[in-house]
Parts: structure tokens; sequence; C-alpha cells
């Protein structure tokens, strides 16, 4: 939809604060959970989408990222009051138990969130690719005029677009919820996060985001282990830097024709 | 000029007063809360250059702050400079960040910034925690106190930041009112038609992006003496950065005073949060607060208080003076001159045919993933003869010009241009080498006059220029008689919104012609277009190429092109399939089938059945 939205960052860490109640409260497995927040998250994004950026995208579409980012800091004091400045985790009885492969060691909470994560990639890709919706997303965002006149409702499949951003980032938020301790402002580094993996994957690319996302984490480990702990979290602002000044289509796209779409 | 005189007059009262203030008054606490206001409207103000004028939003602007208060900071307490001359130097280092940071703007448009500065912004915060042996890390840095008579209250730093501000302002107004600024708000319009107008927008984005670094540096520089103790969480503050976005949005973005207005509005109130809320959920409500303000203000002011204030105000003195709306230049729009081209050609180079090629593309190649949009196009323009270039839709001849003015990069062949080959040559250097191009539907800046769309094409480059005027007597006077020329008298002042579609094709014809070009090439002129205007245009395009300018047009309209052209070529399927003048073309076999194709074969086919 080419719309970059800074309050991706801020629904993840909801999402893992609504795992973190349904365990907490009811013993609701996060993993469960994931699935069970991803409701009231598309609702959340539908509404924000007709409230919010579609009326910013009629009045100025170059002030829907700052609207977006708006968001997320209202997002964050909104559990900061809700929650407390804390730091939370949840700790259901596998987050500090492993597998053991012969002489590898696989955390299971790792294991099982790396599950989650390429289930949730490979269900995006395939809705984008095969289903109906997906050509709409697709045909909406290059070309909005010609979707349209095919029957395509652009303002329908943005609201699609968010329930699905903000549902998908439930599943990350309930990974977060029993990977890493989080606080409200927590969201702050998810974003940076979540900007650098969609950078580097090319925006657009769901795929690309994956692998991205394999090479970041990968860069973070390599940094903390021969570098220091401490400077691997400059890694993620660093690498947007450096691709948006040497390849800004990203690591795993080709770049698209400027001249089309306008 | 009552309007502009007592608008002055209210700014230079309001000058006098700051400047008296501290000397009457020995309330601390007001110089605090007008301290802070001074760094955020220079803050707003440096902002504004770079989001304002040119439309590039940056969310990460207190990096500049930060960055200016650490360099103070570690000279001061390493080298034992006084955070005075310290302060210049924050302005150098940030003026260097703010260069870089802009290359990203080189190749990327609006969101790819705003990602930046918010990524830079970060990184800067990671850093100066991380780096403790030089900016002592989350234990903070302590500057050394100031050693003058407490009887001088903060006067040091109220009245440099003062004069800091007075500065940025001017600057600003500066920038406004040159040829610079023009090019920056044509920037924010359309990028794309400003390079293609001779707009160098690199250079103009890179020191838009420095001035305002630059200055909010130096004040970051003077925050820190102010404080005098920096720690990382508050110096680079996401809130700050809110505060700066939210002054400019408020007060009016691409405003001259807005964001100082939007400063003096804000800093009270964050003043008061940061010192009257308490308690745990003091952080919470301050982001509650001036989150929902910027998401309200780009939701129910987006223009800001300034613009708004100003129209309306406009608007009740129309109603006072009887007017239903804005005056319009009307009658004159289809008015025929006799004769347009003399005034439209006062600098073109008016040489003899020239029999040299001007244009000469070799085997130009260009492939979206697998197509090929244009495959291997070889083309000659010479000034001597208009040379057509026809094909159906989709045979690449939009994909050609774009390869020619350089708008999308050739895979692979050569364009040549009076001898020369443009390479990898950007498109304002294109433009400079002599090349124009007008666009199948008009594309005018429409927040820029129409005199002011004429004088945005660059034919040439240098920082001089920069600073002349945005439209110089001379150039008016030009613009005057270039509109009238086409039978727009009157319409200098006008926006382009006010004109009708034909009236802005012409207006553009006359905005390109103002690059003196050697090569002029037209996409579908006549297309959309009366009869009537339709002829104008091509008694213009046959004086043009008499005055020696080399011609090359798209066109559907055959009859058009039979009356204008010498020579033209026909493409398919992103090759030329065929050359020579419209009547040897329309014979041509490979022609009729690329352009009827299966249309032919099937009447045919019914024709026997």
């Amino acid at each position: 939809m080419k719309i970059v939205n800074m309050a991706q960052g801020a629904f993840l860490v909801l999402s893992a604060y609504l795992c973190y109640g349904l365990w907490s409260r009811f013993g609701i497995d996060p993993l469960l959970g994931g699935f069970i927040v991803t409701i009231p998250m598309a609702i959340l994004g539908v509404a924000l989408y007709r409230l919010v950026i579609e009326r910013v995208q009629r009045i100025d579409p170059g002030l829907t990222i700052v609207a977006t980012f708006a968001l997320a800091l209202v997002a964050e004091a909104c559990i900061a009051l809700v929650w407390g400045p804390d730091p939370t985790a949840s700790t259901p009885g596998y987050f500090n138990q492993a597998f053991r492969l012969g002489s590898l060691v696989v955390p299971r909470a790792q294991f099982y969130a790396g599950l989650l994560a390429v289930g949730v990639t490979v269900a995006l890709q395939a809705v984008v690719r095969r289903s109906w919706l997906g050509h709409a997303i697709t045909a909406a965002s290059e070309n909005p005029e010609g979707a349209r006149l095919v029957g395509v409702q652009p303002a329908r499949v943005g609201a699609w677009i968010f329930a699905i951003a903000t549902a998908t980032s439930a599943f990350g938020g309930a990974a977060l919820s029993f990977l890493y301790q989080f606080t409200p402002d927590s969201q702050d580094v998810w974003i940076g996060l979540t900007l650098s993996v969609v950078i580097l994957g090319g925006l657009g690319s769901i795929p690309g985001a994956f692998a991205a996302g394999l090479l970041l984490g990968v860069a973070e480990a390599v940094t903390s282990t021969y570098i220091s702990v401490r400077w691997s979290a400059a890694v993620p602002t660093l690498l947007i830097l450096v691709v948006l000044l040497i390849r800004p289509q990203g690591l795993f796209t080709r770049a698209a024709r400027p001249d089309a779409a306008t | 000029m009552s309007a502009t005189a007592a608008r002055r007059a209210v700014i230079a009262l309001a000058v006098v007063i700051l400047a008296v203030f501290p000397l009457v008054s020995g309330n601390l606490y007001l110089q605090n809360l007008l301290i802070m206001t001074f760094l955020l409207a220079i803050g707003a103000s440096g902002w504004n250059i770079m989001g304002g004028y040119a439309g590039y939003i940056s969310l990460g602007n207190s990096a500049f702050i930060g960055l200016g208060a650490y360099t103070t900071g570690i000279l001061a307490v390493r080298a034992h400079l006084s955070p005075f001359a310290g302060c210049l130097a924050g302005g150098l280092v940030c003026a260097v960040a703010a260069a870089i940071l802009s290359l990203v703007t080189r190749r990327t448009r609006g969101m790819y910034f705003v990602i930046v500065t918010f990524a830079a912004l970060q990184l800067l915060g990671i850093v100066a925690t991380t780096w403790s042996g030089l900016t002592g890390g989350s234990q903070g840095l302590a500057l050394p106190l100031p050693t003058w008579s407490l009887s001088y209250q903060n006067w040091p730093f109220y009245y440099p930041l003062l004069g800091l501000l007075v500065l940025t302002v001017a600057v600003s107004a500066v920038v406004r009112r040159s040829k610079l600024g023009l090019g920056l708000f044509a920037i924010a319009d359309d990028e794309d038609k400003a390079a293609g107008l001779g707009v160098r927008t690199d250079i103009y984005k890179m020191i838009a992006f420095v001035f305002g670094g630059t200055f909010v540096g130096i004040a970051g520089g003077l925050y820190a003496y102010y404080v005098s103790f920096l720690n990382v969480a508050a110096v680079f503050d996401i809130v700050t950065s809110v505060l700066i976005v939210l002054a400019a949005l408020l007060g009016g973005r691409g405003t001259l005073w807005g964001p100082v207005l939007g400063a003096f509005i804000l800093e009270p109130l964050a003043n008061f949060t940061s010192t009257g809320l308490g308690g745990a959920d003091a952080g919470a409500i301050r982001l509650l607060l001036f989150g929902g303000l910027l998401g309200a203000v780009v939701l129910f002011l987006p223009r800001g208080v300034l613009p708004t204030v100003t129209r309306s105000w406009q608007r009740a003195q129309a109603r006072r003076a009887g007017l239903a709306g804005p005056a319009m230049a009307g009658g004159a729009a289809t008015a025929v001159p006799s004769d347009p081209d003399q005034v439209m050609l006062s600098r073109a180079s008016g040489q003899p045919e020239s029999p040299a090629d001007i244009l000469e593309t070799r085997g130009l190649v260009k492939t979206f993933g697998g197509l090929r949009a244009v495959d291997g196009a070889d083309l000659t323009v010479t000034a001597a003869r208009i040379t057509g270039l026809l094909g159906p839709n989709g045979s690449g001849k939009t994909t050609l010009f774009n390869l020619i003015d350089g708008t999308v990069g050739a895979s692979s062949g050569q364009v040549i241009l009076a001898g020369r080959s443009l390479g990898h040559r950007g498109r304002a250097a294109r433009a400079h080498a002599g090349l124009a191009r007008t666009y199948q539907l008009p594309r005018l800046f429409p927040s820029l006059t129409v005199a002011e769309n004429l004088a945005a094409a660059q034919p040439r480059f240098s920082f001089r220029r920069l600073w002349l005027p945005r439209v110089s007597a001379d150039e008016r006077a030009r613009a005057i008689d270039v509109l009238s020329g086409l039978g727009l008298d009157g319409y200098a002042d006008s926006n382009p919104a006010e004109l009708s579609y034909g009236q802005r094709k012409l207006i553009e014809l006359a905005q390109v012609l103002w690059l003196d070009p050697v090569l002029l090439m037209l996409d579908e002129p006549a297309a959309g277009i009366s009869p009537a205007l339709a002829q104008r245009l091509a008694g213009m395009v046959r004086s043009l190429q008499r005055h020696g300018v080399a011609i090359l047009l798209v066109e559907h309209d055959l009859a058009f092109l039979a009356s204008l052209c010498d020579h033209v070529y026909v493409m398919a399927n992103g090759k030329i399939i065929a050359s020579g003048t419209v009547a040897e073309v329309s014979g041509d076999r490979a022609v009729v089938d690329a352009y009827l194709g299966d249309e032919v074969a099937l009447a045919a086919a019914e024709r026997t059945a």
C-alpha cells in the first residue's frame, strides 16, 4: 500500500501485553493467545485505518507517516498507563527449556517462535500471491485508479491490509511475550528493527522481509559475539542508513519501474 | 501594503519586547521559558527549510540538538574549549551529518527520508549511551559551570539564542525569496519535473537540510551549556523531535513565521508538562498529550494556524470589499494572438538550419524484469526537420522519451546529444545540455504562480544563481511578454490550477523553452486540445524549428503529424520498425500490421466468409 506504518512496533508490543494478559489472567498459552489476539488487533487495525489513515491520505498523503508515528506514541502512552512501566514477560513452562539433538541444544521457546514465524510468512505470501485479496492489494498499491476501474475499492483494500498487518503483529507479540522482557517503550526498539527488516528486504517484499530478518538476526549475533553486546543494538539502525545510502530498493528486490504508477 | 506594514510592525515590536524583557524583569522562570522557546523555535524553523519548503519531513531533528549539545559538551570537558566556541563546532558537526544524511535523498523520496532521520536519531542515542568513554554514557556528562556573576542572570544564554533565532528566521526568509527557495518549493510539488527543468535537486536538498541542521546544532550547544548536564535519555528524547515537528505543523508548515508561532504556543505547554506533572505516569501523559496533539494537528489542522488565519482574514477582507471570490483574470482565455512565436523564442539560438545531428540514440535497450520495453532503438533527430515518433499504445514511445531525458536509466545503449554522449548524466545535467521535454498531461507546480513556474526552469547551475531573487525583474518582464504572446495576459500571478488544460499545455511549453533547448521533445502535444489550439501549436513548433531547435514529437493524430513532420519513426514492441515520411510509413505493411494487427486479418476473414 506504500504506507510506512511507524506504529507497527507499538502494535507488536501491545500484542505482547495482550498475550501476557491472557497468559497471566487465564493461563492461556501465549502461542494460542497469539491466535486469539489477532481478532482485537484486526479490529483495531480497521478502526485506525478508517478513522485516521484514510482521512490523512485524503488530506495530505505526505503526512501519513507522521500520523502513524503519532499513533505509535499514543499507543505507547496507553500501554504505559494500563500496564505500568515495569519490564514484563510471559513465562510458560517451556520458556527456559530446551530440546537436545545430539550435541545441538535448541531452546524450545525460540524453536516455537521460529516455527510461528515461518508459518506466518508462508501464509502471508500465499494470501498475497494466490488469493483475490492478494491480487487486489497488489493492484491497488501499483495503480489505484486502474484498480478502481476493475472493481477494486482501494479504501476497502487498505482496511484489509491494515487488518492483516495488525493481526500479524499479534503473532509477533505472542513470540515476543515469552522470548524477551518488554516494556511500553520497547516499541521504540521494535519499530527500529521492523523498519530495518523491511528496508533491507525491500519495501513490499514478504520473502525479502523474511530473509532480511534472518540476516539481521545473524548480524546482531555476530556483533554481540565478536565486538560487544552493547554495540549490537546499533546494528539495525546502522543497516538502515547504509542500505538506504547504497541500495535503497533493498537487498533482495529489483528496482521497480520508476515511471509506472504515479 | 498596509497588511504587510502592520505585520512588520508587530514583528519588530515583538523582537524589541523580547530584547528588553530580561533587562527590565528579573523573572528567572519566564527567562527560562523564553530560552526554551527560542530553542524550540530555532529547531522548528530549521526543520521547516527542509520539511516545509522542500516537503521532506524529518522525525529525527532533535538528533541535531543532541549532536550539537554533545559536541559542545565533549569539547568543553575534554579540550577545555569554551562552550560558546564549542557550539560553533557543534553546528559544523551537524552540517556534516546533515550533508551525509541528505545523500539518502539522492535516489529516494519522502518516506525513506522520514525513516532515515528516525534511524539516525536512534543510532545517535545508542552511540551516546554505548561510547561511554567519550560521552559519559548513562552516567551523563557534566559541563563546567558558568563563571560569570549571578547578576547577569541568564542573559549570556538568552541573548545568543535570541540572536540565533533571528538569524535562523532571516536565513529562512532569504532562502524563501531566492531561486533556492523556488527550487525547494518546486521539489515539494513535483521533484521529478523540477529535475527535468534543470534544478539540481540533490544540491538544493542538501543545502536545505544542512542549513536547518547547522542552526539547530549551534542552538543545541548553547542548550548544553545552559542545562550544564547532558544525559542521553533527555537529550535524544523522541518527544523533543515530536515538539519540533509539531511546532512547525501547528504554526504552518512552509510559512516563514509559522514554526516560530508554533514554538511560542507549544513551549509553555511542554514546560508545564515537564515540571508540573509528577508521579509514575508523568512520562506516559506527556507522550499521550504530544502524540495526540500531533495526530490532531495532522487530521484537523494540516495547514497550520498561520495559513488558516491568513486565509480566513483574506476572505473577510474580500467579503468586505464586496467580492465573491478571488479576482480572476478572465476573458483572455481563448484569444488567439497574431504571432506568439517571436516572443517565445526571444532567447532561442536563432541559428540557421544546421545539418548536424542533434540527437542520436544507438541501440537503446530498457528491460523491466522480463519485458523489453525498448529493444534496441536507433534514431536520429536533426535540426533540419521535425521528427515524429508514432506507434501503438505500449510500443515504448514514452519509455524511449524517459530514456533520452534520463528519467529512467538505460539497460544498454547510448544517447548522444549534439555530438556528446550523455552517459549516466542526471536529469538536470541533461536539461543544462539543452534537452527539454513536455508531458502528455502537463505538469506544472501547483504551489507556484505561473510566472514562478516559468522561472523555475534553470538553464544552468551555479551557487551564485541560487541566491538571486525567485523571479528577477528581467525574468518577470520576459514572462509577461511570453504570456501575452500566448494570449494569457494577466495570468502571471495566477495559480496554474485556475487555468484550463489547453492553457496549461501552452505554459508548460513556454516553461521548457525557458531552458533555451537545442532539442525539444513533445509528448502528444495535440492530445485533448481544440483543433484551433492544435493549429497554433503546430505553428509554434514550425517556428521553433526554423529557429534551429530540433524537435522530436510523439503523436497519435496522423493528420497533425503529416502536416508537421518531415520524417517519422514508427515503433512497435520496443523496436523501430519503419521510418520515412508519413506517406511512406503509412503504406508500410509492417506498420499497418503493428497498428491494426489482428483486426485487419479479422476483418479480411469476415469479408471472405
